[in-house]
This record gives C-alpha cells, structure tokens and sequence, in this order.
C-alpha cells in the first residue's frame, strides 16, 4: 500500500478501533495542550487555571472509567482523592518519601479502598448506588475529622514549602501546569487503553445492559470492581498532587461532595459522559469559566460569579444533552454531511 | 470594582486638594483584599473588607502613603485553591503591591505562600491560627490577635471576671467548653482546655458539627456534669440553635460564655435580650469601647455609617481597620511597599496598648504576630454589646451585670 | 430512666423535623424517579420565604403558610416544566440540571441578602409543654404534628382521591399509566410542584426553629435522602416512618457516643440497611432494582 492509502487506513479503521488507533489521537491533544501551556508560560494567573483544568480534567477522565464507561454513577470519588493525599502527605512528612515515590502507595491504597468499598454495594443500581456513595464519604468524613493521629484531624494537613524537584514543590506555576499535564496524559492514556480493549467492552456492555452482559458470560462483579480499583488509582494520583500544588487541605476540603466528588462527575456529565475526550472538554469549560467568573464578578456581588455559573450549568444541560464533545461531533457530522 | 474606582476618583481629588504642590501625582498603593465574598462567610469577608476601605478612605484623606493613594483591590476567595487563583489575578493581573485579608485561616495559609512566590507582602487582619505565624513565612505578619490570644482572654475572663462573680474559686469551677469540629473550634478549645488545667479548674470537653440540623444532644451532655460555666467556640448558625436548645431544655448554666460570634444582630433576633441579658462574650473591641482604652472608635463608627448607610455588622472590621492603619505606619517608616522592608519596619514598631480604636498597641514578636493586640470580654446588657473587661476597657458608667445568671 | 426518655424524646421530636422535611423528596423521587439535588434550596425558599412575610407583612410563620406553600408550588412547576422536562429521557442530566439550580437558589439568595443570618419570631417560639420531667418546646411539637398530619394527609390522598390515583399508577407503570389515558407529564408537572410545596411547608414551620443561612439547605439534603432511602421507595408511610429512624439515630448516637461521630453512625447505618435491604423498610422489594432507566 502506499503511504497516502496506508494513512487512509489508520484513518478509517475497519472494525473495532483499536488503542493502536487511539494512541496518536491522545498524543495529539496532549501536545496541543502543552502548546497552550507554552503559550501562556509567563503568565502566572492563566497557568494556574490550566493547572486547575488539567488536574480535574485527569480526575473526571478516572471517573469516566468506572462513570461513564461502566455506567456506576459514583459520587464517593472523593473519598479516593483524600486517600491519595493524606497517603502522600504522611509519607512525605512522617518518612521523607519523595512524593514522586509515594504516589505509588497512593493510587495502590486508593485501589483497596475502593475494592472494599464499593464491594458490598455493587449490587445498587443507580441513584442507590450513588447514595451509598455519597453515604460513605460521610462516614469517612466524619472518621477523618475525629481521629487526628493519620489525617491531622481538622487541622488537616499543611506540608511546608521547600522548593525542589524531589519533593513536588515547584517555585513557578510552569511546572504545576506541566505536572497536571503529565497526570492528564496518563489518565487519557490509560482511559484510552481501557475503552479500546475487551475490558472496555465488558464494561460499556454492563452499562448498557446489565442483565444481558451476565447472561453473556461477563463476570459483572468482577469488572465493575477492576473498574473501580483503575479509577480510584487514578484518582488517588490526583488527589496527592492536588496536596503537592495547594499544600494545605483538611477533611472537609479533600472529601468535600460539591467540589471533588459530584465536580468529577458534573464536569464529565458536562463534557461528554463515556466518551474519550469529553471529562477533559467540560474540565477546560466549567474550570476556565468559574476561574474567569470569579475574577470578574467575585468581588462585587456577593455569589455573583455562581449564580452565573449555575444559569450555565442548567443552560449547558438543556442545549447540550449529549456534553460539549457530543455537540461538537454532531457539528461535524452536520458539517460533512453526515446523518447525526 | 465599582466602588473602589469612586472612591479612588474622590480619594485622588481629596489628594490634589491637600497634597496640592506635591511632586508628579505617584500612582496608587494597590493593596489586594483577599477574602471569602461567596459561601458561608461572605457577610465576614465582606465585613472585614469594608474595614480596609475605611482604612484607605482614612489615609487617603491625609495624603495616603508615601504620597501615594491606597486602592484596595478585592479578589474572592473561598477556599485554599481559590485563594491561590486570587493571588494569582491580584499581582498578575491587577499587579497589586500588597496583599492582605483574610476571614479564613486556610486561604490565608495558602494565599500568603502564594505571595511569597512573588515576593509580595502578606499582611494579615483577621484569621486566627497560630500557624500561619509560627510557619516563619518571610512575607507574613499578623496585626490582629491569634486564636492563642482570644482563648487567654477568655480563660482570663472567666478566672478573673465569672469566678469571682459566682464566688467561686477556680478550683471549684466546672467548665464545659463546646466547640465546632473545624480547625477554627478545635485549635481555640485546646488551648482554652490547657489554660484551665493548668489553673485546677475542672473541664469538659464538647464537640459539634457546625452543619448539625439538632444539637439538643451536646447540650445534653454538658447539662449533666452540672457546669458553672458554659462556653461556646462556633459559628453563627450553630451558636444560635445551642443557645435555643439550652432554653428549650431547661440548661441554665450559671455563666454563658460565647467566643468569636454570638456578639451580632443574628443572635440578638434568634434568642432575644432578654435571654442574652449578661451573656458574656470575648471578642474583638466594638466602637462602645471606652476612649481612654481605644481613642477613635466613635470616629469609626461615624465613619462606617456615613459611607455604608448602616452599623457595623460585626467588629470584625474595626480589627482589620486598625489592622490596615498599623501597616501604612510600617509602610511609612520603610519607605516602600517592599516586603522585607515592611516586615522590618513593622518589627520596629513600638506602640503602646492603647494607641488604635481596638485598644490595640503594636509590637511584633519574632514570628511576626502583633503581641498587643488583644480582644475583650463583652456582655449582652439590654439589647447592646457592652465591653467589661479589661476594667478600663469598659465605658463610663458600664457595670457587669446577671452574673450569676437569674 | 428520665435520661434516655428526655433522649427518645429528643429523638422523635428531631424525626418529626427529618419527616417533613423528607416527605416532599420521597414524593418525588418515589414518583418521577429524579435526584433532586435542590430539593433543600427549596425547604430553604421556605424558611426565606417566612421571613420576607414577617419582615413584609408581619405574619407568623404558622400563617406564612398559606403564602408560602403556593408559591413554591409554582416554583416547582415551573422549575420541571422549563428545566426538567426537557431532560425527560436523560437522568443524569436532571440530576446534573438540579445541581445548576442548587447553585442559583442558594446564591441569589446570598446576594439578595449578603450572606446575613435571619431569625424569625412566633408567638409559639420558646415556650414549651411540659410532661412529667420532660420538656418539649413548642415548635417541636407542632412540626411534629404537622409532618403526621401532612404524611397522613397524603397518604390517604394518593389512596383515595383520582389524581392520587393517577400519581400512583404512573409510579408503578408509566407507560400502563399512559396507555390508560393518564397525562403522564401533567402528573409529573404536578408531583414535582406538591414535592416543592410540602419542602416549602417543611421551612416555614422549621424557620422558628433554626437561624437561617443561604446553605442551610445543604444540611438538610443528606438526611433526607438518608430517610428517603431508609423508609422505602415511594413509601409514604416508609418516610414518615424514615424520618424517626434517623431521629432516633442521631439522638442515640450523638448523647451516648459522641454529637461529631453521629453522622459517621447515620450513614454506617444507612449503608448497612442499603445493602441488606436495599428497597427500605417499607418499599416493594425489588425497586431499587429499577434504578434511573425505567423513566422511557
């Protein structure tokens, strides 16, 4: 074949597309990203934003594993978030660990947690699998607050400020930009992995139907929980750089349900749910404009900038039922002529 | 944005009229308020914010600093995360000299790390803990009192003030100390809780989630071990629905003590003065404040009403007033706004209690925290917020009263 | 002995609250199947509601009631005709439409009124009803009575009368419901809007009782699910029933444990009855098993 057909052929893949497929499409938007980042690199208050995307962008991309592309509306996820940082936190402060090295620990005690978790209540489906979600970051809430020896208690943790490369803690908003590059790299990655690989079929055939996927073979259990245990990994990750770049939180900050645990899910919902690219749209979208709300109107009114964002909200879930990237095909589609 | 352009326009005419045949009109001293205007303690935010722009109103009306008007610049901020984003916008895109705050402990802890980053002072009003001091940040100081200081003075209330009006000595007392579950409540108790240990008196501790929908159960408990005294460390909210269950239960304590809160309108509406009739209260100065103690709180108090229409909703603001004042001498004495230079100007301080409306004097210790800023010990007499303690805090003719309580 | 009656007590009166707040979500979420997530904005609306009509027209919150309880009707039927309709086939682009609205209600109300906190006054505020060594405030009481006067109310309406019928029939089934000739979207419109009246109920008689905040709602949201889920599915008794549960729990826990660990054991326990009977005490079995799918 020749090279223009060869390409024509990646392009329009017969079949089922593949990872192999995937993986440049992921490059591509990757690399599109830190061009952004490249643009703004002198611009302290534009980087911080984008770190702020990039992070929950990585966060809503775990979630949409087991979220959108299984079909468990979880709104716990942020019980996994505060495992990671308070696992990084303790074994960086209490045992010298470079957080690098800790973030291993990190997503391995998320993963346990989520296991053991999510075990007993698999079984619920819909809002009653979310309720015990949300149910259980009360308890560990509540837990995290009352017992102060691993988790500081209310106090929370604060992990002091000495610059290096070593310990995670950066000078110049540049390389947080870059570190939540890198963690939206490898959830994108692994999301992408996941989606074009039989696990990713047994998962979107739970999703579809449940019933009809055990009657096909799938052991449901059995994936939904690796499901689980990839995404709060990931999610783990997140919530450790997360203490590495604000370097104070306490319980209720990292188990907070509105801005880590239904955040997760509402930016994806926004974006596109089950789709590749969609967590990352909504977290470019609801990220920059909270961040450019608040700029704007945060001084004056008091709750100004979120009563426009929620008017926005409603507005995005009415006019934009299928999220922003489900919008943007159907443009395309439209655009090239295609029934959508 | 709105106002403080308006009154940049008429700080900048007040200027040119008294500071006619200075050199080049310098440009403005920004400074960025970062504060929680959304969530929770946007009243707080704003309350203390509005203390800075009387500040600025005040100085510019002299000449500013250095010549220059001070502008103050808001940023929202109601968590850590977000009080980095306000950092951020403050000196990237407003490109303020200074920053200062600030309600909320965490967003100060993050939002003055963010400064530093960017070599900007960090002058902080009003959040409490003792942390933010004792990190021995370069760029921090603290001109209000720590939550260190507002548990002393309440110990010190209750030993000196309650004890001796119950007759009772301090051996015999029975404290219980409630507190909300956050790092606000639990740093404050902890440190009241060992202030009495250390002086024999005997103390229960009681812990409440500030979103509790019923506290009839800690009000319970503290009812039965039979304290003297009852004090309280909380918000709004939750002071408010303990103070009604203890009137719903029949929990009459023969001493209320309420830190903080408990000292607005918003109790006043809930229990009503005849209820809150001798309630004490350990916060900062309000401008009833004897002149001898705090000279110029009545001109503050003139000040606030004449520009927003209203009292002042809490004396938070009278803090971050004299808070703000403190810092434009330090800025004067350096002769820049440049933060090591501020920091050691305002080392050099040495002001006597008594100097500023809150009663305040200045003397930085080693960590940067004002030693002679202290709160006072207040009582509920007819419907008003009286100060009793210190006795010279008091104004004339003001006695303590329903102690014990009828 | 009078210790843990004073508790009971203190417990049953805190469910009376849980169940009136609780009975309007139950309604909703029983019926048309939506996590409305504003549901405590609403109950807020109310609270917010008394207090314009006292400082307006200086009425108790007892008699606000009549004011208060219709508007929120509307409110509600506007907020599902304009916003949750239209989602009709996406659950979980309702569930994420009512966070947007959580998000407006509570800041509008922020800004109207600066994030200050308001009381408002009753005649029956502070007093109590004294039996034997108890003592019961007053507002307590009357909440209590009316979360079983407004459980029974509807109870026997939706047994009894024909659009309790027609609400029931499109629980059940609704495309049998539909085929029967019932309006499906006006039952929904409808439920929705006696769901956000009987919230609105909830705050008006609460309002005597609590110091009112822009994000009061949010503490009220938790529990109530707790009660919705722990009662049963579409259950008006279960809810009634829920709401002393978690009273009772919550009381027990909070005096004899520790008041900052009740919620751990609220939500322990309702993770507990999640799994083991999933449908709630008094739901059918199986509902939960519907899940959010069976709204096409």
């Amino acid at each position: 074949m020749s090279k223009a057909d060869r390409l024509r052929a990646w392009a329009k893949p017969r079949g089922v597309p593949t990872f192999a497929f995937e993986l440049p499409i992921n490059l591509a938007v990757l690399a599109t990203l830190a061009a952004l980042v490249w643009a703004f690199r002198a611009d302290g208050f534009s980087l911080n934003i984008l770190a702020g995307a990039f992070l929950f962008a990585g966060l809503a991309t775990s979630w949409n594993i087991v979220g959108g592309f299984c079909g468990q509306f979880s709104l716990g996820h942020s019980v996994f978030f505060a495992t990671g940082a308070y696992t990084t936190a303790n074994l960086y402060l209490k045992f010298h660990v470079s957080p690098w090295l800790a973030l291993v620990p990190s997503a391995f005690l998320s993963a346990g947690i989520a296991v053991a978790v999510s075990w007993p209540v698999f079984r619920l489906r819909g809002p009653f699998f979310a309720f015990a979600t949300m149910a259980f970051t009360e308890v560990l809430l509540s837990l995290a607050m009352y017992f102060d020896s691993v988790t500081g208690g209310s106090r929370g943790v604060s992990v002091p400020f000495r610059a290096g490369f070593a310990n995670m803690i950066f000078r110049d908003r540049l390389s947080y930009a870059v570190l939540m590059l890198g963690f939206l790299a490898v959830s994108l990655i692994v999301l992408s992995a996941i989606a074009r690989s039989r696990l990713g079929y047994r998962l979107q055939a739970i999703r579809d139907n449940e019933d009809a996927a055990r009657a096909a073979g799938i052991d449901v259990l059995r994936e939904k929980l690796v499901a689980m245990a990839l995404s709060a990994a990931l999610t783990g990750i997140g919530g450790a750089l997360f203490l590495m770049y604000v370097r104070v939180a306490d319980p209720p900050t990292l188990f907070s349900l509105f801005d880590v645990g239904v955040k997760m899910a509402l930016i994806t919902l926004i974006g596109g749910i089950g789709t590749i690219y969609g967590p990352l749209l909504g977290a470019l979208f609801v990220v920059v404009l909270e961040n450019f709300l608040r700029a704007e109107l945060g001084g004056s009114i008091p709750g100004g900038n979120l009563i426009v964002l929620g008017f926005i909200l409603i507005g995005t879930a009415l006019f934009l039922r299928r999220g922003i990237y489900g919008a943007l095909t159907g443009l395309v589609a439209r655009f090239a002529g295609k029934p959508t | 944005m709105k106002l403080t352009r308006r009154q940049f326009g008429a700080a900048t005419l007040a200027a040119l009229v008294v500071g006619a045949g200075r050199a080049s009109a310098a440009d403005p001293i920004k400074i960025g308020a970062v504060n929680p205007y959304t969530g929770p303690m946007a009243l707080y935010g704003d309350e203390v914010t509005r203390g800075f722009e009387l500040a600025a109103d005040w100085v510019n009306a002299q000449g500013g600093v250095l010549g220059r008007q001070i502008q103050i610049v808001r940023a929202s901020a109601a968590s850590a995360q977000e009080g980095i984003a306000a950092v951020e916008q403050l000196v990237g895109r407003d490109k303020v000299d200074i920053l200062t705050g600030t309600y909320v402990t965490a967003i100060s802890n993050a939002a003055s790390e963010s400064a530093m980053n960017y070599g900007k002072l960090y002058w902080e009003t009003n959040a409490l803990a003792r942390d933010l001091t004792d990190r021995g940040l370069p760029n921090f100081a603290r001109s209000g009192p720590s939550g260190r200081e507002f548990a002393q003075r309440s110990v010190e209330g209750v030993l000196k003030l309650v004890a001796s009006r119950l007759g009772k000595d301090p051996k015999d007392l029975q404290v219980w100390l409630e507190h909300e579950d956050s790092a606000y409540g639990t740093s404050i108790a902890r440190e009241q809780e060992s202030l009495f240990k250390a002086a024999g008196v005997k103390v229960g501790v009681g812990v409440h989630s500030a979103k509790s929908i019923d506290v009839t159960d800690s009000i319970l408990r503290a009812k039965a071990t039979a304290p003297d005294v009852w004090m309280s460390t909380a918000y709004v909210v939750d002071t408010n629905l303990l103070l009604r269950a203890m009137r719903d239960q029949g929990f009459k304590p023969q001493a209320i003590v309420l830190l903080g809160v408990g000292d607005t309108r918003e109790t006043l509406e809930a229990l009503g003065a005849e209820f809150l009739e001798g309630v004490v209260l350990v916060s900062y100065a309000r401008p009833d404040i004897n002149p001898a103690y705090g000279p110029g709180a009545a001109a503050y108090l003139k000040a606030y009403q004449a520009k927003y229409n209203r009292d002042p909703i809490a004396p938070q603001s009278m803090n971050a007033y004299v808070g703000l004042k403190i810092l434009f001498e330090a800025i004067a004495a350096a002769g820049s706004v440049d933060y090591e230079k501020v920091i050691a100007a305002a080392a050099a301080l040495d002001r006597p209690l008594g100097t500023y409306e809150c009663g305040y004097g200045a003397k930085f210790d080693d960590k940067m925290q004002n030693t002679r800023a202290l709160p006072v010990v207040a009582q509920w007499q007819g419907g008003t917020v009286k100060a009793v303690y210190p006795a010279n805090a008091a104004a004339e003719g003001v006695k303590v009263v329903n102690l014990p309580r009828a | 002995m009078s210790e843990i009656l004073n508790i009971i007590a203190v417990g049953l009166l805190l469910g009376g609250v849980y169940s009136l707040v609780s009975v309007g979500l139950n309604l909703i979420f029983g019926v048309i199947r939506i996590v409305n997530f504003a549901q405590g904005e609403f109950v807020m609306l109310g609270m917010y509601g008394a207090f314009a009509a006292q400082v307006a027209l200086h009425m108790d919150p007892y008699v606000a009631v009549v004011l208060v309880t219709p508007a929120l009707f509307l409110l509600g039927a506007v907020v599902y005709a304009v916003i949750l309709r239209p989602l009709g086939g996406e659950p979980m682009m309702q569930i994420f439409a009512t966070f947007g609205l959580l998000m407006v209600l509570q800041n509008v109300i922020l800004a109207v009124s600066g994030g200050a906190a308001y009381s408002v006054d009753s005649v029956l505020s502070s007093r109590s009803v004294s039996i034997g060594p108890l003592q019961f405030g007053l507002v307590r009481v009357v909440a209590l009575t009316a979360s079983s006067v407004v459980a029974a109310g509807l109870g026997l309406y939706l047994k009894l009368s024909l659009q309790g019928k027609a609400i029931r029939a499109v629980a059940q089934d609704r495309k049998a419901a539909q085929l029967m000739g019932i309006d499906v979207e006006r039952v929904y419109t409808i439920t929705f809007g006696v769901g956000a009246a009987l919230a609105g109920l909830a705050g008006c008689l609460l309002s005597p009782l609590y110091t009112m905040s822009p994000q009061i709602g949010t503490n009220f949201i938790l529990p109530a699910f707790a009660v919705v889920v722990l009662g049963g599915l579409g259950s008006v008794l279960g809810a009634y029933v829920g709401g002393f549960i978690v009273g009772l729990t919550e009381a027990l826990a909070g005096y004899y444990i520790d008041p900052s660990l009740k919620d751990a054991v609220l939500f322990l326990m309702f993770i507990i009855v999640l799994i083991v009977r999933p449908s709630g005490l008094f739901g059918h079995a199986g509902a939960e098993e519907v899940g959010l799918r069976e709204q096409s």
